[in-house]
């Protein structure tokens, strides 16, 4: 999936009101809170009452209570947790080799305007392939193994880092380059003190963007080829027709996601805050 | 002209790589370039093109423009509506959070395993990234050029139309762009899935049968589509966001 | 006819109440072109975007030619500071100048001719096709004024619009205001926080006080109607006229207002 990384549009001091609001400038600090979990509630609602009431075939959508209840019975079971550490681990291995990958490509291809050059076009090519083209060939190669799973999830989280990393070091401050130069910098000095500052913030992101394909794939490898995890388990409930469970396995493919998102995004925030602070210290 | 050898330089060098390292290949899985070069010109012939490349493709499209029409409604619906945006982005972001292939089972529950499944799976898995960038980007129009829009008595639907949809719409071409890899990625898992024609099909059935340089040639074909698609996406967006990249670029200039 | 009476605006931010605006009351006969000048944070946006029907009043009434104020009205433009911003980036100069003339309904041809006159007459004619981040800060802002004049507007709020931009743009952008308003005799509120520029465009000078904000002192600007930049600003009359609106806004700034002094 690819996600441009929206750096948003802009700090303004001008006080006014956006496309949404009326001329009364309202800040109920509590009110988003609330009107979000609202809006849960109000979705589990919808999910309990559709079939109920016979607007939707129970044998298509089960009332919410019903995929909690099936929910609370995976959890009760090893199997449930077994099959999360499973995903998590695939997850976190590709995601790990990825990462690495990812930023040692992105750093040597971008301080190096030649490579920058030479590779632009296989990058722009490689990167669109869907991964799931890949899935045939994992399978043969792998089979039901873990294999499989990082095959794919690497595949795709790589780029995601890559093009991220790019972006950063694209967007080295060419006063700060030109500084470190006229310091005489070796390579490994500008890159430590010039080029890795800069794209800090860029690799999170990578991450943050990553992480989420990671999953994604993850899951994808483990309902398409049955390698173990969520996506398998969600695979085996939809053949032996058991429509809660396959519902309640979802749900919690859902919630890992963002849980994901959001630590992924508390890193970010919480080393960053970190870099800030170390970027005052880089001459501009 | 160098620049022409930049684009071609290190395709070229690895595309010859992989024919002459493979050339004497005896590994199963691994055959020679050649064998699959054959393959895909004996396999991807204009008959198979249309029996199975056109409907997989054709099923993109309606799925995509469908998640695109709607996800842009509704997204600038929820975007103008505070109240609304803050009710409702939670539940979004929920289902933006569930990995799209995760959808090909329950849907069939409901659809079957037909062409109207497919289409649905794709509006289904590649419409969120559409409306929560929608959302977005409407949410985040500058504060004066609603004030000015306001002051000269421009609003309703002339406001979505000249103020609001331009406004957002380089949030909402990142959101398109996602939701177009996405809706690949669902073309092919639904057709490995369920079916009986289509590109995704006819590879599995390749590795189902052990042909493996057809398979090869097939994920080639994919992989030629999926850059075909993006170099598309690409020109359009480049025409459509011109202003956007003259905008930017003058502001760094400054 | 612009008419402020007891003007109030009070800000509720979660829990906490900021008076902006605690009670201003002045008129602007038709025509006439007043400057309003104050401490910075003494409110002046505040004030304009409630003249302007974008912000709703706590208390106290503004009125239009006999009629009050409650949303933008019709037959008046505002000008903002940020004109960057104001202005529309996915359109050319001529749609931003047009797009409020096609919100009136106005024909084609009578659309043409507005845009072309108004692009002309603050010196941008040639530059239809240009984008506003083409163009320089001056020029952006001209299109901004070119697209407040081609509205035909009775009543003209101009909200610090030259405060972004460099001095000599500056002094020609304030000649233009003076030329453009007395061609076409629009009545013209032009808020600043440059005294001295108060005094040289102004038929009348309102000084504000600090926050939160009432009516510190009014001056009538005697000075020749044909003004210029180098003689005007060395006169000695001005030189009296701006210590004057100096000192009240010193004044101001220290919280004490002084006795309506005779000038």
């Amino acid at each position: 999936m690819i996600n441009e990384a929206f750096q948003g549009s802009g700090r303004h001091l001008y006080a006014s009101a956006g496309p949404d609001q009326t001329s009364a400038v309202t800040k109920t600090r509590g009110g988003p809170l609330l009107l979000g979990l609202a809006g849960l509630a109000g979705l589990l609602l919808l999910i309990e009452l559709l079939p109920r009431l016979g607007l939707v075939d129970e044998q298509y959508l089960p009332p919410a209570s019903r995929i909690g209840a099936a929910l609370a019975d995976e959890v009760t079971g090893t199997e449930f947790w077994q099959a999360i550490g499973d995903t998590l681990t695939g997850w976190a291995i590709g995601l790990a080799v990825a990462v690495l990958a990812g930023v040692t490509a992105g750093i040597l291809i971008g301080s190096v305007p030649v490579l920058r050059a030479v590779t632009a076009s296989t990058v722009e090519f490689l990167r669109p392939i869907p991964s799931v083209a890949l899935i045939p060939l994992a399978v043969l190669l792998y089979g039901t193994d873990l294999g499989s799973t990082l095959l794919l999830v690497v595949y795709a989280s790589f780029w995601q880092v890559l093009v991220q990393v790019l972006y950063g070091v694209a967007d080295v401050d060419p006063v700060a380059a030109e500084t470190a130069h006229s310091f005489r910098f070796t390579a490994w000095g500008r890159i430590r003190y010039v080029l890795w500052p800069t794209a800090l913030p860029y690799v999170f992101t990578g991450i943050r963007l990553a992480a989420s394909v990671a999953l994604v794939l993850a899951i994808t490898a483990e309902l398409v080829i049955g390698t173990p995890g969520l996506g398998k388990l969600i695979a085996v409930a939809q053949s032996s027709n058991a429509v809660p469970t396959m519902y309640a396995l979802i749900a919690v493919t859902g919630l890992l996601g963002v849980a994901i998102n959001l630590l992924a995004r508390l890193a970010e925030r919480r080393s960053l805050r970190w870099h800030q602070s170390v970027r005052g210290e880089i001459p501009a | 002209m160098k620049r022409l050898a930049y684009v071609l330089g290190l395709p070229a060098l690895l595309f010859a790589g992989w024919f002459l390292l493979s050339d004497g290949s005896e590994n199963f899985y691994a055959p020679p370039l050649r064998q699959i070069l054959r393959a895909f010109a004996d396999t991807w012939t204009v008959e198979r093109l249309r029996t199975d490349v056109i409907p997989s493709l054709l099923r993109l499209a309606a799925g995509y423009t469908l998640a695109a029409a709607g996800g842009i409604a509704a997204g600038v619906a929820i975007g103008l509506n505070r109240r609304l945006r803050a009710a409702v982005e939670p539940v979004l972001e929920f289902f933006r959070a569930i990995p799209p292939p995760v959808l090909v089972p329950v849907i069939m529950l409901f659809a079957g395993i037909g062409n109207g499944m497919k289409i649905i799976v794709i509006v289904f898995g590649c419409v969120w990234p559409i409306l929560l960038n929608t959302v977005e980007g409407v949410r985040a129009v500058d504060g004066i050029q609603i004030d000015t829009a306001r002051a000269y008595g421009i609003d309703g639907p002339a406001r979505i139309r000249r103020l609001i949809l331009p406004a957002a719409s380089p949030q909402i071409a990142a959101g398109l762009r996602q939701a177009l890899s996405i809706a690949i990625i669902l073309m092919v898992i639904s057709e490995m899935f369920a079916s009986s024609n289509g590109l995704g099909f006819t590879i599995v059935q390749f590795q189902r049968s052990f042909a493996i340089p057809e398979m090869w040639s097939g994920i080639i074909l994919l992989g030629l589509l999926g850059f075909a698609l993006s170099v598309l996406f690409r020109l359009a967006e480049g025409r459509a966001l011109r202003w956007y990249d003259g905008l930017r670029a003058a502001q760094r200039r400054s | 006819m612009l008419e402020v009476q007891g003007l109030r605006k009070v800000y509720r931010s979660g829990g906490r109440e900021t008076e902006a605006l605690r009670d201003l009351t002045f008129k602007v006969d038709s025509g006439d072109l007043v400057c309003l000048v104050g401490p910075s944070g003494c409110g002046k946006t505040t004030l304009l975007r409630c003249l302007g029907g974008l912000l709703e009043p706590t208390a106290g009434t503004v009125r239009i030619d006999g009629h009050e104020v409650a949303g933008p009205p019709p037959g008046l433009a505002m000008v903002f500071q940020e004109y960057g911003r104001s202005l529309f980036p996915w359109m050319s100069v001529r749609d931003n100048v047009e797009l409020p003339l096609k919100q009136k309904r106005l024909p084609r041809a009578r659309r043409s001719t507005l845009v072309a006159s108004a692009l002309e007459a603050v010196g941008l004619a040639g530059t239809e096709t240009a984008y506003p981040w083409q163009l320089s800060g001056g020029m952006q802002q001209r299109v901004a004024i070119a697209r407040a004049v081609a509205y035909e507007p009775a009543t003209l709020l101009m909200d610090e619009p030259f405060a972004a931009v460099d001095a000599q743009t500056r002094a020609d952008l304030e000649d233009l205001v003076r030329s453009l308003w007395q061609r076409l005799r629009v009545t013209v509120l032009f808020v600043t926080h440059d005294i001295d520029e108060a005094v040289y465009l102004g038929q009348r000078v309102v000084m504000l006080s600090s926050s939160p904000t009432v009516v510190q002192d009014e001056l009538t600007v005697d000075l020749p109607a044909e003004r210029d930049q180098l003689h005007t600003r060395a006169d000695s009359r001005f030189t009296a006229l701006r210590t004057h609106v100096y000192e009240q806004i010193q004044a101001a700034k220290r919280g004490r207002p002084t006795p309506e002094g005779a000038v």
